[in-house]
């Protein structure tokens, strides 16, 4: 967990390796099974021209990230806003990275805006976003 | 027990896909735990919550064998701890459907009950369609 919540301040990255296996694996764990993802031949022939993972599990990554950041006020209490700017295929590794973007109080809450980025070995954008995060409260 | 589908023609802004309830066990968490490569904390990770939501509206949709469907951007705001055990009831709803050119976009709206009726999560997801 972050022990110091200022602006700039990075967020412990989360590297992650994309195999076919993973994605069937979200697909079960999921019950999202669209071909797109599953069925090699199928993605094969559409503009895609593979399989591609499930947006969700790109952004479960990020998750992880959050949750390792800021725990318990994350999973409670977060907000993210996210966009999916390219696919990530099988064989891709990715990477998260964040940063506390600023810090904002209201109504004595204090609030983390954190952005994030997901990018594959290429360093091309796999997923963008913001999220934020209630650290602390004067009135706890 | 089999689900009453709908096709993406029907959708129009207000319809609300039928409610879905999922038992968060043990076994379901440690199945998404591993798919996502995540050791876990406890408690029901909130994306595992809305891969649920998100499979209450696919599995009941219905759409040509050769459909595309990609996930475009995702809205979330997650509001109680779930516990691993839990159950929690899907609600989706679709909010907008636009047409441009060659391509469709689902906006839904979702929102999660756990079982005392206080919202766990809710959110916002577009959902592209190449046509």
């Amino acid at each position: 967990m972050l022990t110091e919540i200022q602006e700039g301040k990075a967020l412990d990255s989360v590297v992650r390796h994309i195999t076919q296996e993973k994605i069937n694996l979200y697909a079960e764990a999921s019950g999202d099974f669209n071909p797109i993802h599953v069925d090699e031949s199928f993605a094969a022939k559409t503009p895609l021209g593979g399989t591609i993972a499930h947006g969700m599990l790109n952004l479960a990554y990020v998750s992880e990230m959050m949750t390792s950041a800021f725990g318990r006020s994350w999973l409670s209490g977060g907000k993210l806003r996210a966009k999916f700017k390219e696919p990530a295929r099988p064989g891709d590794t990715l990477t998260i990275i964040g940063k506390i973007s600023c810090v904002e109080k209201k109504d004595d809450i204090s609030y983390a805006n954190c952005n994030f980025e997901c990018r594959n070995q290429k360093g091309e954008t796999i997923v963008i976003g913001e999220t934020i995060v209630k650290v602390s409260s004067d009135k706890e | 027990m089999s689900v009453k589908t709908v096709s993406y023609e029907e959708l129009i802004p207000g319809y609300e896909f039928p409610p879905a309830t999922y038992e968060l066990s043990a076994s379901l968490v440690s199945k998404y735990l591993k798919a996502v490569d995540s050791e876990g904390d406890g408690f029901v990770p909130p994306l595992a919550i809305t891969a649920c939501a998100i499979a209450s509206m696919t599995g009941s949709l219905s759409l040509p064998s050769s459909a595309i469907v990609i996930h475009a951007s995702q809205e979330l705001e997650f509001f109680k701890l779930v516990p691993i055990g839990a159950t929690i009831e899907c609600r989706t709803e679709v909010a907008q459907k636009i047409t441009r050119g060659k391509m469709s976009m689902l906006i839904l709206e979702l929102e999660v009950f756990n079982k005392g009726r206080e919202k766990v999560q809710s959110g916002r997801a577009t959902i592209a369609l190449p046509t």
